[in-house]
């Protein structure tokens, strides 16, 4: 098995009166066990040049209630260039220029896609990994 | 304006046979500019008994504005790997916490259904932490 870490760190010295330091780290375990995921996408870039709506990462059966987790990031640097991130059509949000998401995906179902829209059809980068328990594989 | 920072960093030696070392850090702005948000549920915990579905961000109650820039953090703070916390938004499931995991994202908040849930997948105490930055 494989050891990966994820580490969130929140840091602002003045939102509040009360200065937050919020720093938590996880190993990216298979759902129900401590034993590591150990499998992965790699670090994918894409530079979108259309605001078509495109599919991201597929849901596939073998990942159904499973533990997968994804990071996707805007690399814009035009902070109003957008992504929306939906699933299965219900928008997540918007990933604006620099900001990053780090989430579980449960592939709930087959229509559970993780997609996304660019804002602007100029040349808009995106950086996205998915550690994994499996994809079911497509036969040729 | 405030400056809040998110900084994330994934590592591993041994997923790939290069080292895996990414990091990505932003600060949390208003949508489409550069100023800082400003407003934050603050740091809180949540202790459920039961296995309902529990709503954690109420688009309507809170009264954020939509398709806006509002982040996220989840974290399911029991260390029973086996326990999770199904999140989901109106309905659509997003993926599973599992003990000791969490999560950070965008919230567009863009309808009155579009709320933040939780259901826990056990009965017993399970504790959640989680923030939420937004913009009004």
């Amino acid at each position: 098995m494989a050891t990966t870490n994820a580490t969130l760190t929140l840091t602002s010295a003045d939102i509040s009166s009360d200065a937050l330091n919020v720093s938590r780290a996880a190993t990216l375990y298979k759902a129900d066990t401590t034993t590591g995921l150990e499998q992965t996408t790699g670090l994918q870039k894409t530079i979108f040049s259309a605001v078509t709506n495109i599919v991201l990462f597929d849901s596939t059966a073998l990942g159904v209630n499973k533990a997968a987790k994804v990071y996707i990031a805007n690399k814009s640097i035009d902070p109003a260039e957008f992504v929306t991130i939906t699933i299965n059509a219900q928008i997540v949000g918007r990933l604006y220029a620099g900001d990053w998401m780090f989430i579980p995906w449960s592939q709930s179902d087959a229509a559970g896609n993780i997609e996304l829209q660019p804002s602007v059809a100029t040349a808009l980068p995106v950086e996205y990994m998915m550690v994994h328990e499996g994809i079911t594989q497509t036969s040729a | 304006m405030a400056t809040t920072t998110a900084q994330l960093i994934v590592t591993s030696t041994d997923l790939l046979s290069d080292s895996l070392s990414l990091s990505a850090i932003s600060t949390l702005t208003n949508g489409g500019g550069t100023t800082g948000i400003t407003q934050t549920t603050g740091l809180g915990r949540t202790k459920s008994e039961a296995t309902s579905l529990y709503i954690l961000y109420d688009q309507s109650a809170l009264g954020v504005p939509a398709a806006s820039a509002h982040k996220v953090y989840i974290k399911n703070m029991s260390t029973n790997a086996a326990q999770f916390v199904t999140i989901t938004i109106n309905a659509e499931e997003l993926g599973r916490l599992y003990g000791g995991d969490w999560c950070f994202f965008p919230w567009s908040a863009h309808d009155s259904s579009n709320d933040i849930s939780i259901t826990p997948s056990v009965s017993s105490a399970l504790v959640i932490e989680h923030m939420l930055f937004f913009e009004s």
